[in-house]
């Protein structure tokens, strides 16, 4: 679990309305799923979302032997006896707070439990383990995050969890708000970072064919960091955006050949 | 002798007026699959795939020697259409090995770019400068083929002066594309650059008379400089209904040419004396006609079985089953016999290339599935110690736990699951999806699509395929077992399932439950792809046949196998549900969605039991 509320401004460009959707369900209490592909920027606007509503923000990255007992705590034995211990969750639930579970889906069933009563006009987190309550503090808001793209075969939500949430869908932005993120996230200039964008287009064709993902922004940034030291822009480019993608020798080389073409 | 002065002769001709760099050449079949995903990044359609092109006739000026030794009259140019885009086989026309790759990626950009062309001069050029301002990285590279083109190019002062203005525009085309804004006209096609897209062919029944006349003598030669072994032939159908059409009547003067008519008869191919083989490889179309030889036509005797020689092989003596009565309400002792059969006929093969990329994907999916390792809580034995356990053991005294279960162990999270496809050949899978595909194309695409995933992730699995001709003979057909190995086999065996006769479901489900029966998982899924009711010509039909194939159903359930069906029939609600219970199918309105759905579908049903 990470805790954050840096006092640095984070910067986050919005793509559409999501900003205001996701304040407005704030204001109304009501918890926000978030969909989208890897690497387009779902983890930063929420924390740039808690840092506008000035709100903690408590994220869990879930896995697959992530319980309950994780979100919600256990009891431990101190030098004076036992003592319960809060998980992230209800540290949320108790002192308000944004709670993000990033990639809910990786998470074990039994999850559902603690989120579901949390989710609906209830606002409650029964904690079985000591017989308490809690009712939801004001300023308490639970956002989830999954990827609906290659995970969607093995593992999705159950609809019962889905339905409880306001659902926001994010894509990697268009070329020109792309070109913006890059130039600020790495001080690249414009016209490369033009020219990266369109490779990033260009290899996000490949998606559900070649690849199982296309290339992220975060890639993009990436590449673009790289870009700027010593090495020679097909280094950069082959390092971010070729060999992250792809273990096929061939998809690779197809690549290198497009990097070659854009650079 | 004077075959012995016209080889001599030939080979001579032909080294004289030879072009290209064959040790500086490159094939495409080395570069395909990084040219697709090429092709596919920079913009081509998705479902498109490279193929390699056939050489097309020509009709550009050739020098004198060219047209005495007869080379030179047909190339591969590049093209496409909806289904794939058509390079050369193989590139040799720069001196540089590099030149004539970069040539063929460059063919591929513009591919992706130019998915439609009406004027090829304007078009080529337009689409080279939109590649070149969206990917300045290719300048360089195009500027150093341009030239090499360019320098292969005959000399302008070297063609006939009515041809020099367009060949001259053509070479300005290609050094600076865009600044040529039309094509001067002269005589004849200009030289192809092979650096351009060309539309696709247009052939027609006449495609031989655009021949000068003075190449008769030389084109009746056989000419082996062009090697066509690979690529596809164009086809077209000639229509021979009326015995007056012969080609020959209308035809005299291409008498010598191997191009019209050769005497082949498709449906029997007897008299193979001619060399044939080497005739269609000179062809540039090959007409197909539907006539067959007057006398042929065959007599069906038996309209149901096929003749013993012909049929599959028989595995054993045939299998001996019940049927249930709904009338009687008592099972038909021995009533069924089923005969197990094997297309021993079928050649082994390869995964189909259209099918590749979807296998590749499910491949990848159903690799991650592969049994992981989980950590299980409180387990009384592990390898490590469950502090979770132990922490509520210490801290809540008054909760009763059952023994001291503290360890955490890991274990193997492993589906242990046998799955049985039973697919449904009777004849209505003749029936058409769409113009091109069969039902029975698309059961087979499935079988081998969803044979490959399952290959991929372990789980045991077999498929058998069924018909039946009354009780007497229902056909069981094992394309592939439990023990056997997912092989180029068994992919020959799918690959050649055909639609067979009807549909006695209940003997087959029978039949399948007792090979299931026999696997040792714990969990055991009989799939049924089906298209319709069970139906037979006896009275297994309606009612009967339902009834039948549910009480079969209800036994499978018995003995712990859980029967799934996907249907395409549309009226399958009426009696699927009594067959196979609420949760029990699944209706696949858009069959052509089946390939897909199913190995999800597998995924699910993995789940849910």
């Amino acid at each position: 679990m990470t805790q954050t509320n840096a006092d640095q401004p984070i910067h986050y460009q919005a793509q559409k309305s999501e900003c205001e959707i996701f304040e407005a369900a704030a204001n109304n209490k009501l918890p926000v799923l978030l969909k989208g592909p890897t690497g387009c920027g779902k983890t930063r606007f929420v924390e740039y979302m808690a840092q506008q509503l000035n709100r903690p923000l408590f994220t869990v990255a879930c896995h697959d032997d992530l319980s309950a007992t994780d979100l919600v705590g256990r009891h431990l034995i101190g030098a004076s006896g036992t003592h319960w211990q809060d998980g992230p969750l209800t540290r949320a639930v108790r002192e308000g707070g944004i709670c993000y579970l990033d990639e809910v889906v990786e998470a074990r069933k039994d999850t559902t439990v603690v989120i579901h009563p949390l989710t609906d006009h209830r606002r409650v987190l029964p904690i079985d383990r000591t017989g308490e309550q809690i009712q939801a503090h004001e300023d308490f808001m639970l956002v989830v995050s999954y990827n609906p793209g290659y995970q969607n075969l093995i593992k999705g939500l159950k609809p019962s969890t889905r339905q409880r949430f306001i659902a926001l869908e994010f894509d990697y932005p268009l070329a020109k708000l792309e070109t913006q993120v890059i130039c600020q996230e790495t001080g690249l200039d414009k016209q490369r970072a033009e020219q990266l964008v369109l490779l990033g287009q260009d290899i996000r064709r490949l998606k559900d064919h070649d690849l199982e993902e296309g290339a992220s922004t975060r890639l993009l940034i990436y590449a673009a960091k790289l870009m700027q030291t010593t090495l020679t822009t097909t280094q950069a480019c082959m390092a971010s955006l070729a060999q992250p993608l792809s273990d096929d020798h061939d998809t690779i080389k197809a690549i290198e050949r497009l990097i070659n073409a854009h650079f | 002798m004077e075959e012995f002065i016209g080889e001599v002769w030939h080979k001579y001709i032909s080294s004289k007026v030879a072009t290209g760099f064959p040790e500086a050449g490159v094939e495409l079949a080395t570069f395909q699959s990084q040219l697709s995903t090429y092709f596919h990044c920079l913009g081509g359609a998705p479902g498109k795939v490279v193929e390699a092109a056939e050489p097309r006739i020509l009709g550009n000026h050739r020098p004198l020697l060219q047209r005495i030794a007869g080379s030179h009259r047909r190339a591969a140019l590049c093209w496409q259409d909806q289904r794939s885009l058509r390079l050369p086989p193989v590139i040799d026309y720069l001196p540089e090995k590099e030149q004539n790759e970069a040539l063929y990626f460059w063919l591929a950009a513009l591919g992706a770019k130019l998915p439609t062309m009406k004027h090829w001069f304007v078009e080529n050029q337009l689409a080279t400068l939109a590649i070149l301002t969206s990917h300045p990285g290719l300048k360089t590279g195009y500027q150093m083929l341009a030239k090499a083109v360019v320098a292969q190019r005959p000399l302008i002062e070297h063609l006939p002066q009515k041809l020099q203005a367009r060949e001259q525009a053509i070479q300005r085309a290609i050094l600076k594309p865009g600044s040529v804004k039309s094509l001067p006209l002269a005589i004849g096609e200009p030289l192809f650059v092979p650096l351009w897209l060309y539309p696709a062919p247009l052939y027609d029944v006449g495609a031989g008379n655009v021949e000068d006349s003075d190449e008769q003598g030389a084109s009746s030669e056989k000419n082996k400089t062009e090697s066509l072994n690979s690529p596809r032939k164009s086809a077209q159908y000639f229509d021979d209904e009326k015995q007056t059409d012969g080609l020959l009547v209308f035809k005299l003067e291409a008498l010598f040419s191997w191009a019209e008519q050769v005497d082949m008869d498709r449906s029997q191919q007897e008299d193979l004396d001619q060399d044939l083989q080497g005739a269609a490889d000179d062809l540039d179309v090959i007409t197909l006609s539907r006539k067959r030889k007057a006398g042929s036509a065959k007599v069906k005797f038996d309209m149901d079985l096929p003749a013993p020689f012909n049929d599959d092989l028989y595995l054993g003596p045939g299998i001996k089953l019940p049927e249930w009565n709904y009338k009687k309400r008592a099972m038909l002792k021995d009533f069924c016999f089923v005969q197990p059969m094997l297309s021993d006929e079928a050649v082994p093969s390869k995964l189909p290339e259209n099918l590749k990329e979807q296998a590749n994907c499910l491949k990848r999916q159903f690799n991650l599935l592969r049994p992981l390792s989980v950590l299980q809580r409180r387990q009384p034995f592990g390898d490590e110690i469950d502090l979770d356990a132990w922490l509520d053991i210490k801290t809540q005294p008054n909760v009763m736990i059952d023994g001291e279960n503290l360890y955490l162990a890991k274990k193997k999270n492993a589906r242990d699951m046998s799955t049985l496809v039973l697919a449904d050949l009777s004849m209505s899978t003749d029936s058409g999806v769409t113009t091109e595909q069969r039902v029975v194309d698309v059961i087979r695409d499935s079988l081998l699509l969803f044979s490959e995933a399952l290959s991929a992730c372990d789980d045991p699995f077999a498929i058998y395929g069924f018909s039946s001709i009354k009780n007497k003979q229902i056909r069981f057909q094992l394309l592939k077992n439990f023990s056997e190995i997912y092989s180029d086999h068994t992919r020959g065996r799918i690959l050649a399932i055909e639609p067979g006769f009807y549909t006695r479901m209940g003997a087959a489900i029978r039949q399948s439950v007792s090979v299931l029966k026999m696997q040792n998982s714990n969990q055991k899924l009989l799939l049924i792809i089906s298209d319709g009711k069970p139906n037979d010509i006896d009275h297994y039909e309606g009612r009967y046949g339902i009834e039948d194939t549910r009480q079969a159903i209800l036994e499978a359930k018995r003995q712990g196998i859980q029967p799934f069906c996907i249907t395409i029939d549309a009226q399958a609600n009426d009696y699927l549900p009594y067959l196979f219970g609420d949760q029990g199918f699944t209706l696949v309105r858009d069959i052509q969605q089946l390939p897909k759905m199913l190995p999800k579908l597998y995924l699910n049903l993995s789940q849910s039991i």
